[in-house]
């Protein structure tokens, strides 16, 4: 997000500064708050090009059309009013996409979808056939059993395969 | 592997004893048969897995039918979907399609549809397998008890109330500190309490008491644990009970402000009505307490109080208006 747009070189300023009432007559504080430039306007959007680039439907459509014409990617109770935990179930989203994305390298045909039911962690991706089925397998019952270590909670892999990937337009 | 390193012994073999009489440059040319030797054995055979050279890759299984084209349409479902999964394209027979169209287009098929995988299903809740799952439970459940077929029997045997929640999340933890908080309700009817006990156990809960309903409510939730929040909601419980019952030398000094309801008797209200009625009359009956008990007695002032104490107690309305309005009219004679 924010940290991923470093190459755009943006400034990294962050400050909150306070004055005191001493200086002025009304008794009050100013605050000045900088953050560094978040770029709404560009995030996750694949910009419209020749017309030969191919475009999943999850990389067609831009984020303010989630809630409208795409989902949620992962769905957890903590993000309800009263619930904690959201960002510890956030930081494992993460760090999960990242780990999902290395060990099937080259292999994931579109995002990962997490869903959390109770205490299990169910992973579900949709994959291109580049590896034979038993590397597969292996690949799968690491991904599971590590993560349930790591996590302490029984982790599920469901993997669907494709020949290629979707395409839902050309930009 | 093993026939490789087996020839390279054997061509060493044959250099080694060439190596002892003759000169090098015919131990060379050796080598380099030896080597020759294995790398056309290499070709032949074994199909090398490290991707040195040229290697063999295997026939790739072409994918079959998927499971769709070959369900019955009177299978059991639920030996399909008999937990919550996510949505397989290839074992719902159905041609579901979900998302945004593309202009002139129609929304993409469910074949690798990431939309149709995101949302939740429930697939295994059809009908069919609802009733398994009953079918399942009923050994395990008894029958509701017959004595308590009625809400007003509950309460008769089961006054006291307890309430408290239990939190469901996603997350590897289960604890959730709200799960800590106990309610204990319960009607003081149900309780075994005289004029004064009552009076004073409304004054020592304060606003733990629903006048309405006549319901006490104990919150407990200032210790970390459901059973020890439970216990003392028992225990205050207990405490209010005999605090009620005794009576402390202190409150003999109880005034007319502590005094939860109005009472008529030696209210300035008696006194003004008195006052009024005894310049009304004849003059010459005279002032004395006889005439007043006699006043009292009369069943206009009688109803005057009533509606007073009324009025005071229950607080304004239309018909308490009216009732004090009558009992006016009729004390005067209007």
């Amino acid at each position: 997000m924010a940290a991923s747009l470093s190459s755009l070189g943006n400034v990294r300023v962050l400050s909150a500064l306070a004055w005191s009432s001493s200086l002025c007559s009304f008794s009050g504080s100013r605050g000045l708050h900088v953050t560094v430039s978040c770029c709404k306007n560009r995030a996750a959007r694949i910009r419209v090009g020749k017309g030969d680039k191919p475009v999943t439907y999850e990389q067609a459509h831009h984020p303010h059309h989630i809630g409208h014409r795409k989902g949620w990617l992962s769905q957890h109770t903590s993000n309800l009013k009263g619930e904690d935990g959201a960002a510890e179930r956030t930081v494992e989203d993460v760090f999960i996409r990242r780990f999902m994305f290395g060990t099937f390298h080259g292999c994931l045909a579109n995002e990962i979808v997490i869903k959390r039911r109770g205490n299990l962690l169910n992973v579900c991706a949709v994959m291109l056939q580049k590896l034979p089925p038993q590397k597969f397998y292996f690949l799968i019952g690491y991904t599971e059993s590590l993560l349930s270590h790591f996590y302490k909670c029984p982790v599920k892999l469901e993997i669907q395969t494709l020949q290629d990937k979707i395409v839902y337009k050309y930009l | 592997m093993a026939s490789r390193t087996s020839k390279t012994f054997l061509s060493l073999g044959r250099i080694n004893i060439p190596l002892l009489g003759f000169n090098k440059s015919s131990g060379k040319v050796k080598y380099a048969t030896a080597l020759s030797i294995n790398s056309s054995s290499g070709n032949k055979g074994l199909p090398d897995r490290g991707g040195r050279g040229s290697f063999v890759r295997r026939p790739r299984r072409e994918a079959g039918e998927p499971r769709t084209g070959k369900m019955p349409v009177d299978q059991d479902w639920t030996a399909v979907y008999p937990a919550a999964a996510p949505f397989r394209p290839g074992s719902i027979p159905l041609p579901v399609r979900m998302g945004y169209p593309v202009k002139g287009g129609i929304p993409p098929e469910k074949k690798g549809n990431l939309e149709l995988i995101k949302i939740p299903n429930f697939l295994h809740l059809t009908p069919a397998a609802i009733k398994k799952h009953c079918e399942a439970l009923k050994p395990f459940c008894t029958e509701w008890p017959s004595a308590l077929e009625t809400d007003t029997k509950c309460d008769e045997h089961f006054p006291i109330k307890l309430e408290s929640k239990e939190y469901v999340s996603a997350g590897p933890s289960l604890r959730n500190p709200s799960a800590r908080i106990v309610h204990l309700r319960v009607k003081l009817s149900s309780l075994n309490l005289d004029d004064h006990a009552r009076k004073k156990m409304i004054k020592l809960i304060g606003e733990r008491y629903c006048k309405n309903t006549d319901v006490l409510t104990i919150k407990t939730d200032s210790c970390p644990l459901r059973q020890q929040n439970y216990d003392y909601a028992m225990y205050l419980l207990t405490v209010l009970y005999h605090e009620s019952w005794k009576t402390e030398v202190w409150e003999a000094e109880k005034t007319v402000a502590d005094m939860e309801d109005y009472s008529w008797e030696d209210s300035p209200s008696q006194k003004n009505i008195l006052d009024v009625l005894l310049r009304m009359k004849v003059a010459g009956e005279g002032d004395g307490e006889e005439v007043r008990q006699q006043l009292l007695g009369r069943k206009d002032v009688q109803d005057y109080k009533d509606s007073v104490t009324r009025l005071k107690n229950e607080g304004e309305s239309e018909s308490s208006m009216l009732q004090y309005k009558e009992a006016v009219k009729k004390v005067f004679n209007m």
